[in-house]
């Protein structure tokens, strides 16, 4: 979330899309109702089916599955085309003012961006997707926005084909419903009115879902809702510490803090950090990125103590890196490719922590099939689930064989749960919270990190009596826990939080934090060896006052739902990211009563400010400091694979052709795997439209062990629209199967009126859609209804995320 | 007059003591005056239920009764010419009523008046028993099974007061008859 | 027992003890910011160790058709199509705790449901006898039988916690604060804004639900469509059945007097009459 959970209070107007939150954030939901009550605000909700949150909505629009860039762009060109646009800020505060390259272009018949290389099928030269540099090295920039070339102009231009016929012949709905959803949200264009944006995997799970949230940050730079109160792009993270894990580099290509992953031919720390380190193209940029350097070395001094000093490269040659890729480029261990990897039998062993890959991959026949290709797999689970027992013959019956023939070692050891163990949660507010053990964990059950510490503590011992191939990655790891096979947590935070080794000084050579002090700002970490930090974006939360998580004062001074001393919310405890863009050029807030900061003639004041907090607004320091550009980008220079605009691409498997170019349909980065698991339905043989989703009364694949969720939520069902359940002859609480190309599920139906049909480029199209949740194991019915059976294994190019929200299917009766 | 048989005595100490029960139960849940009799009867939930089943005695003896005395019950040209004459019955001059068979007509009506009314509350208890079987659509049933049931049952409670106070007061002979199977004197004047 | 002073009406007994001065509270169940959570589901059985029933899926989000024994609110869903779009509307469906119970009217067992006075109505299942007339006597078709036990239960209005000051366990649950807890008066006021709020936005026909029949209720709901307290399952002008009242009220004196008058006829008659003389 660029603002907060408790922020949302303050929208005027709140646009749910690509996300459930009644259903799936109930809790957070409360400051959607909040708003409502207290400020009367409106909430919209663009969605395939009518939902509980359409339920509560003031305005509706089904939309059919996988075509919100084409809303988000008709919203883009109803704003750009009726002057509903925060024209200062747009000027201030983004790349509008810009001037691309004379050889970027757009080729809208064949909906290709330049360096598009037919035969490779791929964009092997994205260098057009930039701007025209001056002889500094900085962007030109048109601050009257009317150069051809300035981004403003070719944003106007690139999204004029999105006009409100053209979203409702895509989309499915009306253009009248368009129309008015688009006047509902674009009224937040004005300095006294703001919007907000809540998204979850409704989004991320497409084969477009970068481009999607590229979409919607555009969408609301141009409404001049990024930075404020009531305002942002907020994404509702669905895993209590979810955020936390992606802060901490639980994907292949981070480090924790968002620290790129060292490549194979970063040879040195040199090398790596040259090689990352974003180069300003503003003068006004204050490319904090150029702290790399910083936050890397003291991230090593964390991983490996004494052992990084400045003579190895503070340890940087113990660091994994990521190999390069036989093809091109480096290899990919996302969750899609790394099970791609385990199918071709280029992985030995697998550990899962609270995870369940067998039902939330996707595909789960591709991944009970990869999974027998293992000689182990470790399972930490607080149930048995389908991945520790993807060896049971009704779970290999999936993929034609039988228990036998699985040589799988498994081991499954019984894990605490989150209520039985200490720790932090970050929420999707970005707040660091601290929890307290409730229970102890039953029977032999332990805390991760007690298994990890005992794995670890085995496999040192092994490399210190054995030698092998490469120990000092191992050995040499800083274990300085005080009890080293259960690591305290609070140990644990104060590591990643970080502290001073020796003194550190400043540019004038006084000492800003003596050796030992831990650390409070991020600016103090160094790259000299000095400082030690696990991450340093959450330098800050546990300093010399104590660990700042566990803080639970309610004060607000802001009257605005801040809670400045509630737990600790990163970076630097700041709740609104983009702080600086809520106060126009000058430093007044644009809306005096939503105030995030303003400047007092001396200082920032108000939240903590995402700017130099005593720079002037005369200075003119670019509002994003952690672009080079210094402003948001509206185009995208170079950082996504699939084009700088967000263009509407049909999903891998959809009812029609992309009606803007029939020719390029999907997005044409996708690369699909090539097993016999990977296989794509077409409309012919597959003419529904599908969808999956979560239920409120459940939580993923866990929750089907608990007497009262399955009370609430029993057993698997399909939600199928009356007119298509008369066609086939369906009634409620029939048996029906659903198939794809990749296999089938069944269930009870359940014929609604919430999802209605709809006319996509001329033709009638049906919706349907069903929950996760079931599986094998578990209480009650389960009767084998993974819903992942069906899902296609496409994965965004960028994100890798699996579309697992929009497919083809047929549908029968039993 | 034909003196009660054994049978005919068993069956009318059946619906005697199950009346009975059932009628001071019944009036235990009536008015909360005498709920106390509840109490003494092992308390109100046992006596919820063991008042259903009682009255399920009561409606087996009933039934007994009537496929029994239905035949000799039927209402006559003299039973009609009784009932004009009733006026004199009630004052005790037996001499001036008509002749009649084995049962007067006020023992017809008592016997009609017990049939019919325990039918009706066969029915009312039954959905009254078990409330929770009568789906929402058709609860004013429920409501009309309460009313039905306490006004049978105020029906049977005045046939019953009367029919008790003819055999123990009024009529000599009259309890020793039904108990121990002599003849009564009474179902007067002249005997055919 | 601590709590008699608060009592102010006991089924099937004299005037109550009760002499304490208590506002009366109430529950708000604000519909149109209801999200279906079920969260109230769970919260209350939670706290009141209710275990869970078995369900079915039968096409639809709600648990189960009607409430049970074990499940004391239950969230019912509808559909309802209007010229200006389709709407899914979801309601707390609970016991009213109404000022006029016809539970504790209809109770003929001494102590089995008592009024606090603070309006909460609640079953004493220690002096229940099973008779199932509460569920005759209550309009909203709430309280429910258990098989096992043989007795009635339904929403105790978290009677243990309102007496510490808490609030009820599914209030405290509600994520949306589409359930409210206070007094009346403060509930009563704040549905009417919410009320004002609705006919503003496009529900001219909102209205707040607190049926005078019963004498108003202490669950005060807010409707979108107040004109059509149905489409949420509850009855449009709800009063306790009438033939509960005649039962209770004319019919049992009238029975009384007949009953009594049969009695004292007889004793009259026979003072007047006397025996019937033996045949001669």
């Amino acid at each position: 979330m660029t603002n907060g959970w408790t922020d949302i209070r303050n929208a005027d107007v709140v646009l749910a899309m690509g996300g459930n939150p009644a259903e799936n954030h109930p809790v957070g939901f409360r400051f959607v109702m909040e708003a409502r009550r207290n400020r009367n605000a409106k909430l919209v909700c663009i969605d395939p089916r009518f939902t509980r949150t359409a339920a509560v909505a003031d305005c509706f629009v089904q939309i059919r599955v996988g075509t919100d860039i084409a809303f988000l762009g008709g919203l883009i060109h109803y704003a750009l085309s009726r002057n509903r646009v925060h024209d200062d800020y747009v000027r201030a505060f983004t790349n509008a003012t810009f001037l691309l390259k004379e050889s970027y272009a757009f080729d809208a018949e064949k909906g290709l961006f330049s360096g598009w290389n037919d035969e490779s099928k791929s964009y092997t030269d994205t260098s057009s997707w930039g701007y025209e540099l001056d002889e500094r090295g900085f962007a030109k920039t048109d601050p009257a926005m009317q150069h051809p070339r300035s981004v403003f102009q070719v944003m106007k231009a690139f999204y004029a084909r999105y006009t409100p016929d053209a979203v409702a012949n895509i989309c499915g709905c009306r253009a009248e419903d368009f129309l008015k959803a688009a006047d509902l949200i674009t009224s937040t264009h004005t300095r006294d009115r703001a919007g907000t944006i809540m998204y979850a995997l409704g989004w991320t799970h497409h084969s477009h879902s970068v481009q999607l949230i590229h979409a919607a940050a555009m969408q609301q730079l141009l409404l001049g809702n990024i930075g404020r109160a009531g305002g942002g792009v907020n994404a509702l993270r669905g895993h209590a510490n979810i955020q936390g894990g992606t802060d901490c580099g639980v994907a292949y290509h981070n480090l924790p803090g968002y620290l790129p992953i060292p490549k194979a031919d970063h040879e040195s720390l040199d090398a790596f950090v040259a090689a990352v380190t974003p180069k300003p193209l503003s003068p006004t940029a204050t490319n904090f990125w150029s702290n790399t350097d910083r936050f890397m070395v003291s991230q090593l001094k964390a991983y490996y103590g004494a052992h990084a000093t400045r003579e190895n490269g503070f340890g940087y040659r113990l660091h994994p890196r990521l190999p390069q890729a036989e093809a091109a480029g480096y290899e990919n261990w996302s969750w899609a490719y790394m099970f791609d990897h385990m199918y071709h039998g280029r992985m030995e062993g697998f550990f899962s922590f609270g995870m369940n890959p067998v039902s939330n991959g996707p595909h789960s026949k591709k991944a009970v099939a990869a999974l027998s290709k293992l000689k182990w797999l470790v399972v930490a689970e607080n149930f048995e689930q389908e991945t520790a027992a993807f060896w049971r013959d009704d779970i290999q019956a999936l993929v034609d064989k039988k228990p036998e023939d699985v040589q799988t070692e498994v081991f499954l050891l019984p894990a605490a749960n989150f209520a039985e163990k200490d720790g932090s949660f970050v929420n999707s507010a970005r707040w660091i919270q601290w929890k307290w053990k409730a229970v102890d964990p039953p029977g032999e059950a332990k805390p991760d990190q007690e298994i990890i510490a005992r794995i670890f503590l085995k496999v040192r011992e092994l490399y210190e009596q054995e030698g092998g191939r490469r120990p000092d990655p191992i050995r040499h790891l800083n274990w300085w826990y005080t009890n080293p096979a259960q690591p305290s947590l609070d140990e644990v935070a104060k590591e990643i939080n970080g502290w001073a080794i020796g003194d550190v000084r400043d540019a004038a050579g006084s000492v800003v934090v003596r050796a030992g002090q831990q650390l409070s700002r991020a600016a103090d970490a160094r790259a000299d060896g000095s400082t030690l930090s696990g991450n340093w974006l959450y330098i800050g939360m546990y300093t010399d006052a104590g660990n700042l998580t566990q803080r639970r004062t309610a004060a607000d001074p802001s009257g605005l739902g801040r809670h400045p001393e509630w737990a600790f919310s990163w970076p630097a405890n700041r709740r609104i990211l983009y702080n600086r863009c809520s106060a126009d050029p000058e430093g007044r807030p644009w809306d005096p009563s939503r105030p995030a900061i303003a400047w007092s003639g001396s200082r920032w004041t108000g939240d903590v400010p995402d700017i130099t907090a005593d720079s002037p607004p005369s200075a003119g320091l670019g509002a994003f400091m952690m672009l080079p550009e210094g402003v948001a980008r509206l185009f995208v220079p170079g950082q996504f694979v699939d084009g700088p605009w967000s263009e509407h691409y049909e999903p891998s498997e959809s009812p029609v052709a992309n009606p803007l170019h029939p020719t390029q349909s999907a997005n044409p980065a996708v690369k699909p795997f090539r097993t016999e698991y990977d296989v794509l339905g077409t409309a012919d043989e597959y003419p529904i439209v599908c969808t999956t989703y979560r239920l409120t009364e459940h939580f993923h694949y866990w929750t089907k062990n608990n007497p009262y969720s399955m009370q609430l939520q029993p057993e698997f069902f399909v939600e199928i629209p009356e007119q298509l359940a008369a066609d086939k002859g369906i009634a409620n609480g029939d048996r029906v199967r659903v198939s794809s190309a990749r296999g089938f599920v069944e269930g009870r139906a359940m014929v609604t009126r919430r999802i209605k049909p709809m006319q996509v480029a001329g033709k009638t199209t049906y919706q349907v859609g069903f929950p996760i949740h079931w599986g094998f194991l578990g209480r009650g019915k389960q009767q084998g209804a993974l819903a992942n059976l069906v899902t296609p294994t496409i994965v965004d190019p960028n994100s890798f995320a699996p579309e697992y929200k929009g497919f083809l299917v047929k549908l029968e009766k039993l | 007059m034909t003196p009660y048989r054994f049978s005919e005595r068993i069956m009318h100490a059946v619906a005697a003591v199950s009346f009975v029960y059932l009628l001071l139960t019944g009036l235990a849940f009536w008015t909360p005056a005498l709920y106390w009799i509840a109490t003494v009867l092992g308390g109100g939930f046992l006596t919820r239920a063991v008042h259903p089943w009682v009255g399920v005695v009561l409606a087996v003896a009933v039934t007994w009764m009537f496929v029994t005395w239905s035949g000799v019950m039927r209402i006559t040209d003299e039973d009609r010419a009784w009932r004009r004459s009733m006026g004199h019955y009630i004052r005790n001059e037996d001499d001036r009523m008509p002749a009649v068979g084995r049962f007067n007509y006020g023992q017809k009506m008592l016997f009609w008046v017990m049939a019919g009314s325990t039918l009706a509350l066969l029915v009312s208890g039954l959905v009254l028993w078990l409330p929770h079987y009568v789906p929402r659509s058709l609860a004013p049933l429920r409501e009309i099974a309460i009313l039905a049931h306490a006004l049978a049952a105020l029906l049977t409670i005045g046939a019953f007061i009367v029919h008790v106070y003819m055999g123990v007061a009024v009529v000599p002979g009259g309890l020793k008859a039904i108990l121990h199977g002599g003849t009564t004197t009474d179902h007067a004047g002249a005997r055919r | 027992m601590a709590a008699t002073l608060n009592i102010v009406r006991v089924s099937a007994s004299p005037p109550a003890a009760g002499i304490r001065s208590e506002p009366t509270i109430a529950k708000l169940v604000d519909t149109s910011t209801c999200i279906g959570c079920k969260a109230c589901e769970v919260a209350c059985q939670e706290w009141n160790d209710l275990p869970p029933e078995t369900t079915v899926q039968m096409g639809t989000y709600q648990t189960m058709p009607d409430m049970t024994s074990n499940v004391w609110n239950l969230i019912r869903f509808s559909e309802h199509d209007t010229d200006d779009g389709f709407h899914w509307l979801m309601r707390k469906d609970q016991c009213m705790h109404c000022a006029e119970p016809g539970c504790l009217i209809a109770c003929p067992a001494p102590g089995a449901i008592v009024q606090y006075a603070n309006g909460i109505v609640d079953f004493h299942q220690d002096a229940c006898i099973g008779c199932g007339y509460c569920m005759t006597g209550c309009p909203f078709n709430v309280p429910k039988f258990a098989e096992k036990t043989r007795r009635v239960y339904k929403c105790t209005m978290c009677v243990d916690r309102v007496a510490v000051g808490l609030q009820p366990a599914c209030v405290k649950a509600c994520p949306t604060s589409c359930l409210q807890f206070g007094t009346k008066d403060a509930m009563l006021q704040a549905a009417n804004r919410r009320v004002e709020q609705l006919k503003e936005n496009g529900f001219p026909q909102a209205a707040v639900y607190d049926p005078p029949g019963v004498g108003g209720t202490s669950v005060v709901t807010v409707l979108a469509f107040g004109d059509r307290p149905e489409l949420y399952g509850l009855p449009a002008s709800p009063v306790v059945p009438r033939a509960v009242l005649f039962w209770k009220g004319a019919l049992k004196g009238i029975g009384n007097l007949a009953i009594a008058g049969g009695v004292l006829a007889a004793a009259v008659h026979f003072i007047r009459y006397g025996r019937k003389q033996k045949a001669p």
